[in-house]
């Protein structure tokens, strides 16, 4: 199973190609890509609260106090912010949340509330 | 009687009357026929092979869209982008679990490897989201109103044979995951 995926992996791995390329240019990619998106896992009546937590553990890496913290606050508050990262790595975490059967759906971070309360990976 | 799943020296392990096995497999049958994708005549074939879905359209099957959810709340556009990208090949690795817990289904007794557990897991998940499209639980009361129909013997109508079938299949969902965070607990 897929472990948790490098913060700014996407990017690094084009800064690194790029090394050779003004400065100018990889900090352009950068502010490109890397415009913070959330994951967002929401509640619903059906999906047992272990098997989120598990998947939580088991895909992300998540401890298992994380996990349950998180998976109380989608069953508490509708909704939680479960990952964050450039927006195909979200996207990449939505099927895969999609493929478990979680309702996921990927969201920009708002300015305002940009990484604060979203736990970090 | 169906016997819980557990965690012990063999595995995680469970065991399933014959009439318990055919129900699931008729189940699995069920969700993989929802999942097939439609061939259309004049698809791209290149396109198909690549996990490309250009005449994707949101399911109008609520239980469907519940497999298949939009990737974003507020953007039609966006979402339908992203599933003509990822539809496919998400449809796809649905049915492949499901596939695979209905291959462990030969058997009464259960012993499954974590990988297979993890497809198990998966595949009664999908079961349990559309029996609950089909039983209209919207909310937590509508799914304690399902919960509380444990007696096979009030089985008289579709809906509560249903509502039966769904609280089978969340009981031996839950054992299961049950078993994996023991498997999880003992790897650490």
């Amino acid at each position: 199973m897929t472990t948790t995926v490098a913060t700014g992996s996407f990017a690094a791995v084009d800064v690194e190609e790029r090394t050779d390329t003004a400065e100018q240019t990889s900090t352009a990619h950068l502010t490109a890509s890397d415009v913070p998106w959330n994951l967002v896992v929401w509640n619903d009546p059906v999906n047992l609260m272990s098997y989120v937590s598990f998947v939580f553990q088991s895909y992300f890496g998540y401890s298992e106090a994380k996990a349950n913290k998180l998976m109380l606050e989608v069953h508490r508050k509708g909704r939680s912010i479960v990952a964050h990262g450039a927006k195909e790595q979200v996207e990449q975490h939505a099927v895969a949340m999609h493929g478990y059967g979680l309702w996921a759906t990927v969201e920009k971070a708002s300015s305002a509330g940009a990484g604060k309360d979203g736990p970090r990976g | 009687m169906a016997k819980a799943f557990k965690y012990g020296l063999k595995g995680i392990t469970g065991y399933l009357e014959p009439a318990e096995r055919e129900l699931l497999r008729g189940l699995i049958d069920d969700v993989i026929s929802m999942l097939e994708p439609e061939e259309q005549a004049g698809q791209d074939p290149l396109a198909a092979l690549v996990g490309l879905d250009m005449d994707v359209r949101q399911p109008s099957d609520r239980a469907l869209l519940r497999l298949l959810p939009n990737v974003m709340k507020d953007d039609d556009a966006g979402s339908l982008e992203f599933r003509q990208l990822t539809e496919r090949s998400l449809r796809e690795s649905k049915i492949g679990a499901l596939r695979a817990a209905s291959m462990g289904l030969d058997r009464n007794e259960l012993s499954l490897t974590p990988e297979e557990a993890r497809l198990w897991s998966m595949a009664l998940n999908d079961i349990r989201l559309v029996l609950a499209e089909r039983l209209d639980i919207r909310d937590e009361a509508d799914a304690d109103h399902v919960h509380a129909m444990q007696d096979w013997s009030q089985a008289e109508d579709v809906e509560s044979y249903l509502a039966l079938v769904y609280n089978f299949t969340t009981w031996l969902q839950e054992s299961l995951v049950q078993s994996m965070m023991a498997a999880l607990e003992r790897k650490d």
